[in-house]
């Protein structure tokens, strides 16, 4: 007993020395020496010689210039890489998908072949019939009152605005009370459904949407007001309108423009999806650059071409380009967007 | 598509052949290497010990190094290389995370890259990866010197230092070097911060500036190879090897999933040589490629070969009727309701989850070997694989014998072979043997236990928690798939593997966490339990059983042996495994991944 205590000590000695002290710094010399530029964490420097990002880790692009990363349900925080962890059956792995399709579905064939979809969605939006039932974003909330909440804790300003609601309507909140005696001081969240199926019912065909304006001092101000056009119905309503028109011919949208990655980290897309948002790109830069947008096409073309790498050199997989590094290169072509 | 399984398989049977006779020259000790070594050896030989002694010494050493990872895990705000400020972790985390990284489990009810400092991560992950993937490899080099009838069976701390000293730690740095001329950091330093190429894209603070992105570094290069080749699976990052900077190309990929499968394979080709039976090893070898090959086969057909059913909707509704004495008629209705398509191309899959980088079915590929060879590394996320195809690495986890982890894994087929020879010997009505010796009624008895501990271990845990609190409050995902997230994080718990479906609420994170998940502790001390005992029952009662049995006196062979190097001994095997398995698992499987697969899609708001 005590003779196994004792060369156990020895063993986790011996073995704490070699696999603490020996191993690691045996491959930290190793790494530091032959590989600084892999072992440091494959740093980029951007323009200016600073240091812009990781060539291995994704980062957020909005702007129309750019290229625009995969989902990522770590909002690309690096120190906190996370997947999205949505089952198949989780309706919010099928609402990401299709809040992200909206705005940017075209039709694939028919007279319309080409153009964007979301007129029709805001025409149909306005006659505010789902399943030839009216009140489109009643329906809505009830059938998805996570979505609900979410929509009032997503911004401080959806928040005050379900609360300005519900002051001046007391009744109601009284109502809800008496329904719901679990929770006597109902926080915005907890009224959002009432909220939209009032909402519905008192502005049909519209949806409180974010408006923003220039208010005193100059200082932009956002409020919440109806609206029958904005963003968030193109987005949110999409996948409803879908279910009304289950037999439109749409053009497909590249599965990793709206997968989330394992690591919320992913910095490739694929060729077909940097191919999707190519004419977005080369618009927003002919018309930041006062150029021809055919020529600024081509030339972005010929960029996706000459960095398009495939795993394991076609082995594994098929094209794919690295986001930050081709922003990058965009950013050092044709300048600072404004 | 198909190349990159069949090159891993082709690469690992080919290394294997030659790798296993020097596995088995450095188990019989006929490596001596420099002195230095030779020295350490010598002052950590107690002399020969029987197979109890050689359990004892087991157990007691597992002692030590539990303790010893409990004072890691608690020095860590004190101790240095904490550029972050880390604090300590929630004690039910740190029980939890001694006990896996102890059992070669790895299941990580924290994340790496938020939770743990640079020193934890070199002296607490570093020592228990080499350590607890070299307990499992002694536990059956012990068992073959029983099976040679050997008096004695060798000297445990020998058996580690030699298994560290002349298989890991060279396999690791050769890993370790390919790994960052790969892009894999290897650094003492914590965290880069860089201002974003588009300026604020990552936020405004409180003033008004840009955010940085904040990018976590460290000797990541150190940890992996190991976290591979011991069977490990612990990640230094939450995304274990689906985060860019753990596994940066699809070389890398293909490097980690070769290096945990290499080791698996050798050791059964090594049982072979070292009790001079090669072909009834590699009988034993094709069994569980067969099994490994069906599983990959089916993770890729029905995760890589088909659609997310998320975005493809149900062209026609179905009704279903389930009878029911207490519903009105006779029968329960259920409609499965009509949901419109969303126009996703999904040409490469489900791509839910995965990474580009790796190749088109690195993902299916890695989920399913994983948990076959126990190791419980990821390269996707096994909570959006297709519901059908996530049963795969659930099969890996409960038949536990596929490869299996290292050494443990064929101790686990062990028991299904004397299980196996036990049915054939029912059947024709024979004493039934292995390695010509009687299998008594007391192998019998010490076999089932360690057939037994495995499923009691997953079932009866999965149904408290699935009926508790403790799980419906934990799980992320509705319906049946919150049944499979709690049958998978036991399932994975038991096999040692330590893969999770991560939705599940089970991080605490640091002590001063202000809002863990809420059961939390219940998953820590459950599962830290289920890890215990699933780990040290089935090496002790296969140590003690092949010690009786290897003390009988072996019968020459004669004409009615069943012969043990035969195709049809390896039918017989397969036949036995798949039963049992299907015996014990298929109605779990019915509940969650079927369930979900044919049930509504989207289940619910």
């Amino acid at each position: 007993m005590l003779r196994s205590a004792s060369k156990s000590l020895w063993l986790l000695l011996f073995s704490v020395v070699l696999t603490c002290g020996i191993y690691p710094l045996v491959l930290w010399g190793v790494g530091q020496t032959f590989f600084p530029f892999q072992a440091n964490g494959s740093i980029l420097k951007g323009p200016g010689g600073k240091p812009v990002g990781s060539a291995l880790i994704a980062q957020p692009f909005t702007l129309d210039e750019y290229f625009w990363p995969r989902p990522s349900a770590a909002s690309y925080d690096a120190t906190a890489g996370t997947s999205s962890a949505l089952s198949v059956s989780n309706y919010a792995l099928r609402n990401r998908a299709a809040t992200m399709i909206g705005p940017v579905a075209t039709y694939s064939a028919g007279p319309k072949k080409g153009q964007p979809v979301w007129p029709d969605i805001n025409a149909w939006f306005d006659a505010d019939r789902f399943e030839g039932k009216p009140g489109i974003v009643a329906q809505w909330a009830d059938a998805h009152n996570e979505l609900a909440q979410g929509w009032v804790t997503a911004d401080p300003s959806h928040a005050s605005y379900v609360d300005g609601w519900s002051k001046a309507h007391p009744d109601i909140v009284a109502q809800f009370v008496k329904e719901n005696p679990g929770t006597p001081r109902p926080q915005a969240s907890d009224l959002a459904v009432v909220f939209f199926e009032h909402f519905s019912k008192d502005h049909p065909g519209t949806f409180p949407c974010s408006v923003t304006e220039p208010g005193a001092g100059g200082k932009p101000v956002t409020t919440i007001a109806p609206a029958a056009d904005c963003a968030d119905i193109r987005a949110d309503f999409f996948d409803m309108w879908r279910q009304d028109h289950p037999d439109a011919p749409l053009a497909e949208i590249p599965g990793d423009y709206v997968t989330a990655s394992a690591s919320g980290l992913d910095p490739d897309i694929t060729l077909d999806n940097a191919e999707f948002q190519l004419n977005r790109v080369a618009n927003a830069w002919a018309k930041d650059l006062k150029r021809n947008p055919v020529e600024i096409k081509s030339q972005i073309q010929a960029m996706l071409q000459s960095r398009t790498v495939s795993p394991g050199g076609g082995l594994f997989g098929g094209p794919i380009i690295n986001v930050l590094e081709m922003n990058l290169a965009l950013r050092n072509r044709y300048g600072a967007p404004p | 598509m198909w190349t990159l399984p069949i090159l891993l398989i082709v690469v690992t049977i080919l290394i294997s052949i030659p790798l296993s006779s020097y596995f088995a020259s450095v188990m019989d000790g006929r490596l001596k290497g420099p002195r230095v070594i030779a020295w350490c050896q010598s002052r950590l030989d107690s002399g020969p010990q029987n197979w109890k002694q050689y359990a004892v010494a087991m157990l007691i050493f597992t002692g030590a190094l539990f303790t010893y990872g409990y004072l890691v895990l608690c020095l860590q705000p004190i101790a240095p290389l904490n550029p972050l400020g880390r604090g300590i972790l929630a004690p039910s985390t740190i029980f939890n995370t001694v006990i896996s990284f102890m059992t070669n489990t790895n299941l990580q009810h924290y994340s790496g890259d938020q939770s743990l400092s640079n020193f934890s991560q070199i002296f607490f992950i570093l020592p228990n990866m080499f350590l607890s993937a070299s307990v499992g490899f002694c536990a059956l080099t012990a068992i073959i010197r029983c099976f040679r009838g050997e008096p004695t069976v060798g000297n445990f701390f020998v058996d580690m230092w030699r298994v560290v000293v002349f298989i890991y730690l060279p396999a690791a740095l050769i890993a370790g070097v390919v790994f960052i001329w790969q892009g894999m950091p290897m650094t003492f330093a914590s965290q880069h911060s860089v201002a974003t190429l588009q300026a604020g894209a990552m936020g405004l603070d409180s003033h008004g500036q840009a955010v940085p992105q904040h990018i976590i570094v460290g000797p990541v290069a150190a940890t992996i190879p190991i976290k591979m080749l011991g069977t490990n699976g612990g990640g230094f990052y939450g995304m274990n090897s689906a985060h860019p900077l753990e596994n940066p190309t699809a070389i890398s990929n293909f490097e980690t999933t070769f290096l945990m499968m290499i080791f698996p394979f050798t050791l059964v080709l090594m049982y072979g040589r070292m009790l001079r039976r090669v072909r009834h090893s590699v009988v034993i070898y094709g069994v569980m490629l067969a099994m490994m090959i069906g599983v990959i086969w089916w993770a890729i057909n029905f995760d890589t070969l088909r659609p997310n059913p998320a975005f493809t909707g149900t062209p026609v509704a179905h009704a279903y009727h389930v009878a029911d004495a207490n519903a009105p008629g006779g029968s329960l209705a259920f409609t499965v309701p009509k949901v419109a398509s969303l126009p996703v191309d999904q040409a490469l899959g489900n791509l839910e989850g995965k990474e580009l980088r790796f190749g088109t079915s690195a993902g299916a590929v890695f989920a399913a070997i994983t948990t076959d060879v126990t190791c419980g590394a990821v390269n996707a996320e096994h909570d959006s694989l297709n519901p059908i195809a996530s049963i795969s690495p659930l099969v890996g986890m409960w038949l536990n014998c596929i490869f299996g982890g290292k050494g443990v894994g064929m101790i686990n087929f062990l028991i299904f072979l004397i299980v196996g020879v036990f049915l054939a010997g029912q059947m024709v009505g024979r004493t039934p043997e292995y390695l010509g010796r009687k299998v008594g009624a007391r192998e019998m008895k010490l076999a089932m236990v360690a057939l037994l501990v495995h499923p009691l271990l997953i079932l009866g845990p999965s149904g408290v928690f699935a009926a508790t609190p403790w799980g419906t409050e934990a799980v992320a995902n509705p319906g049946p798939h919150g049944f499979s997230e709690i049958v998978y994080q036991f399932s994975s718990s038991s096999a040692n593997n330590g893969s999770a479906m991560d939705g599940l609420g089970t991080t605490y994170g640091l002590n001063n966490n202000p809002s863990p998940a809420p059961e939390a502790v219940p998953w820590d001390i459950a599962t830290g339990l289920v890890m215990l005992f699933s780990r040290y029952l089935p090496i002790l009662a296969p140590m003690a059983m092949a010690f009786y049995l290897g003390r009988k006196k072996p019968a020459p062979a004669s004409l009615a042996t069943m012969r043990d190097d035969t195709w049809t001994f390896g039918f017989l095997i397969l036949g036995t495994i798949l039963v049992i398995g299907a015996l014990l698992f298929l109605p779990v499987a019915a509940l969650g991944p079927l369930a979900e697969q044919f049930g509504p899609i989207p289940f619910g708001g």
